[in-house]
C-alpha cells in the first residue's frame, strides 16, 4: 500500500500526485505513441475511434458526471461539430481554424439550449435534450444547400500546411493529441473553482448557491464546454466516417455516448477512457466471439444492441460506479491484502437532507 | 484568522436589521411583521416551538425566500433583493438543519467550495490553469487549513462526506460556512443530532468563532443549555410573531414563552 507523505499544498494541486503515476502514465503514453508502429491499419482506425469517443465522453462526463445534468442529445452536438467542420473545410478554411470554429459553434449552440434547459432537471432535462437531438437531425435533413440533406456530403480530406492528416498513422496521432489536450483542459477545470462549482451544483443546488455559486452561469458553462468538446469529437468523427449523412447521428448514438459514461464510471475521467474502450472495442470483440459460437446464436438479429443493453443493466445493478469503480475496488483489495474488509464499500446509512425547503 | 471580520465588529453596532419582515406560504403566515436587530459581535439565538418561523427567518436572510414586505439590512446595506448567490459575497454564511454537504466529495473539497465567494479567476483562466489560478488555489487551501485547525478536522481532511458520522458532518458544515470568512454566521440547529460530548465541542467552537474570530452568530437552537451558555441575547418566537428579546435567563422565565412552550 502506498502512503504519500505530503509536505506542500502544491502536491494536492499537481496533475500527477506521486512518482508512480508519472511512471505509469508516461508508459501508457509511450505505448500509445508506439501503436502506429506495431498495429495494422484496421486496429489503428479502431483506436482512433476510441479516442474520438473519449473526447466526446469527456464533454458528456463534465455535464452528466460532474454537473449532474443528464443529456440524451449529444449526438446533436456531434453532428453540429461534424457538419460545421466539413462545411468549413469545403469553403477552404485551414484545418485548425475549421475544427476550432466547429467546436465554438457547437459550444455556442450548447450555451443557447442551456438557458431554457437548465431550468429543468432529471427526466425533463433528458427529454428536452432528446428533443434537441431530433431537431438537429431534422435541420440536417432539410437544410440541403449546406448539409446535402439525405444525400449527405463528402468530408474533404484532412490536411494542413501540406501535411496529410488523413492517413491511418497521422489521423491516429491527431486524435491522440486532441484527446490529451481535452483531458488536460478537463483536469485543469476540475482542480479549479469552476470545476468545484459544478460538483457543488450536482450534489446540492441549495448549498451551492449559499456558497456563492451562480447556478445558471455554472450550468450554462458546463453545457457549453460539454458541447464544445463534443464538437471537436464530431469534427474528427467526420473524417473517420468520411461521408456525412443524417443517419450517422441518430438517437442510438446519443444513447451510446451516455452508455459510455455510465458504464465507464460516472464522476471520473478514468471512467471516460474505460467507457470509450468499452463501446469502441466491444463490437470487435463480439465479431471475434461470433466466429466461435454456434451459428444459431451468432446470427441472432440485434445481437450487438442486446449485449450492450445487457451489460448496461448489469452495470447499473451490480456496479453503479462503473468499470472505474470496479477497478478501484480491485485495487483497494490488493492494497489492503490480506486485511481487506468485506464491508468497505457497503452502502452506509443515508441521513436526511434538509426537508423544510422542498 | 479573519482580520476583516474582527475589524468590522465594533461594539454596539447593528449588523443585521430586520424591519417589519413578513412572508406567507399560501394561507400560512410564517413570519408576521417581525422586526429585530442583531448587534455586531454577539451570539443571538432564536428559540420557539415547532412552526414558529425560526428556519424561515434564516431562509429569508439567506434569500432562499423573498420577503412579502419589509426590509433586511446588513451593516446598513439593503440586502432584501440581493440575488441568492451574492449573499455569500456579502459576508453571510449559513448551515442547514439536516446538513446540505456535497456528499460525494472530501471534507477538504467541501471547504474549498466554501472559499468560492473569494474567487477572482474566470472560467477561461481556470480552464488553462494559469498561474493566478494556482496562487488562488494555494490561498484557498490556507483558508481551509485554518478552519480545519480551528475545528479539529485534521483526521477527516481527505475523507468523503458520505462516510462520516453525523456529528462530524455538522462540524464540517460549520467549517464550510467559516471558509466564506463571514461577518454573519447563521447556524440552523447546530446541536441537533449531536451527543453531549459533541455538543460540548460545539460550544467551545462557538466561543472561538465568536470571540476569537469576531464573527457575529445567529443560531436557531432547541438545546436551552447551549443557548443560555453561548448566547448574549435570545429572541423567542411563536407562530411567526415576536414574543420577547432579552438575556437568556429573562427569556426563559418570560410568561409568554412559557405559555408558548407549555400551553396555559
Amino acid at each position: 500500500m502506498r502512503f504519500i507523505r505530503k509536505t506542500r499544498y502544491q502536491q494536492d494541486i499537481a496533475l500527477f500526485r506521486h512518482g508512480g503515476q508519472w511512471f505509469w502514465y508516461s508508459l501508457l503514453l509511450v505505448a500509445a505513441l508506439a501503436a502506429p508502429l506495431l498495429l495494422d491499419r484496421f486496429y489503428l482506425g479502431e483506436l482512433a475511434l476510441v479516442f474520438i469517443y473519449a473526447i466526446a465522453g469527456i464533454g458528456l462526463m463534465l455535464l452528466v458526471g460532474y454537473t449532474g445534468l443528464v443529456s440524451l442529445g449529444h449526438a446533436g452536438f456531434l453532428a453540429i461539430g461534424a457538419y460545421a467542420h466539413a462545411w468549413l473545410l469545403g469553403q477552404g478554411w485551414p484545418f485548425p481554424l475549421a475544427i476550432g470554429s466547429a467546436a465554438a459553434l457547437s459550444a455556442a449552440v450548447g450555451a443557447a439550449i442551456a438557458l431554457p434547459a437548465t431550468r429543468m432537471t432529471g427526466i425533463y432535462l433528458a427529454v428536452a435534450t432528446l428533443a434537441f437531438a431530433v431537431i438537429v437531425e431534422q435541420v440536417i435533413i432539410h437544410w440541403a444547400s449546406v448539409t446535402g440533406g439525405f444525400r449527405g456530403m463528402v468530408v474533404p480530406a484532412a490536411a494542413w500546411l501540406g501535411v496529410d492528416l488523413g492517413g491511418p498513422a497521422a489521423f491516429y496521432v491527431l486524435c491522440l493529441a486532441l484527446l490529451l489536450l481535452c483531458l488536460l483542459l478537463a483536469l485543469n477545470l476540475l482542480r479549479s473553482p469552476s470545476g468545484r462549482a459544478m460538483t457543488a451544483v450536482r450534489d446540492s443546488e441549495l448549498s451551492a448557491e449559499s456558497m456563492g455559486v451562480h447556478l445558471v452561469r455554472t450550468k450554462t458553462l458546463a453545457f457549453a464546454l460539454s458541447a464544445g468538446f463534443t464538437g471537436v469529437a464530431g469534427a474528427l468523427f467526420a473524417h473517420k466516417i468520411g461521408y456525412l449523412a443524417p443517419d450517422a447521428f441518430t438517437l442510438q448514438l446519443s444513447i451510446l455516448l451516455l452508455l459510455m459514461v455510465v458504464v465507464g464510471g460516472l464522476g471520473s475521467l478514468h471512467g471516460v477512457i474505460y467507457g470509450a474502450l468499452f463501446i469502441g472495442l466491444l463490437p470487435q470483440v463480439l465479431a471475434v466471439v461470433r466466429d466461435s459460437v454456434p451459428p444459431a446464436i451468432a446470427q441472432l438479429p440485434g445481437l450487438e444492441p442486446g449485449v450492450f443493453g445487457l451489460i448496461l443493466v448489469l452495470v447499473l445493478i451490480y456496479e453503479p460506479l462503473g468499470i472505474y469503480g470496479r477497478w478501484c475496488k480491485v485495487r483497494a483489495y490488493f492494497d489492503a491484502f490480506p486485511l481487506y474488509r468485506r464491508a468497505t464499500y457497503k452502502r452506509q446509512k443515508q441521513y436526511l437532507r434538509t426537508e423544510r425547503l422542498h | 484568522m479573519s482580520a476583516a471580520g474582527a475589524a468590522a465588529s465594533g461594539p454596539g453596532r447593528s449588523l443585521l436589521v430586520a424591519e417589519d419582515i413578513a412572508v406567507s406560504f399560501g394561507g400560512v403566515r410564517a413570519v408576521k411583521d417581525l422586526s429585530f436587530t442583531v448587534e455586531a459581535g454577539e451570539v443571538f439565538s432564536i428559540v420557539g416551538p415547532n412552526g414558529a418561523g425560526k428556519t424561515t427567518i434564516f431562509n429569508l436572510v439567506s434569500r432562499i425566500y423573498d420577503v412579502d414586505h419589509g426590509r433586511l439590512l446588513l451593516d446598513g446595506d439593503d440586502i432584501t433583493r440581493v440575488p441568492r448567490h451574492a449573499v455569500a459575497e456579502r459576508g453571510i454564511a449559513r448551515t442547514f438543519q439536516n446538513t446540505e454537504l456535497f456528499e460525494r466529495e472530501t471534507v477538504l473539497h467541501n471547504l474549498l467550495i466554501g472559499c468560492h465567494a473569494h474567487r477572482r479567476t474566470g472560467f477561461l483562466s481556470d480552464l488553462l490553469f494559469v498561474p493566478a489560478v494556482r496562487r488562488q488555489e494555494l490561498e484557498f487551501r490556507r483558508i481551509a487549513e485554518e478552519v480545519i485547525d480551528l475545528l479539529d478536522l485534521q483526521s477527516y481532511r481527505d475523507q468523503v462526506i458520505g462516510n462520516l458520522p453525523y456529528g462530524v458532518r455538522k462540524m464540517v458544515e460549520v467549517g464550510r460556512a467559516l471558509c466564506i470568512r463571514p461577518r454573519l454566521l447563521l447556524l440552523d440547529e447546530p446541536s441537533s443530532g449531536l451527543n453531549p460530548e459533541e455538543t460540548e465541542d460545539l460550544a467551545f467552537a462557538l466561543e472561538d468563532i465568536n470571540q476569537g474570530l469576531g464573527i457575529t452568530v445567529v443560531m436557531v437552537e432547541h438545546d436551552m443549555g447551549l443557548v443560555s451558555r453561548a448566547s448574549h441575547r435570545v429572541m423567542a418566537l411563536a407562530d411567526g410573531a415576536l414574543l420577547t428579546i432579552g438575556a437568556p435567563a429573562e427569556v426563559q422565565r418570560h410568561p409568554e414563552v412559557l405559555k408558548a412552550y407549555l400551553g396555559d
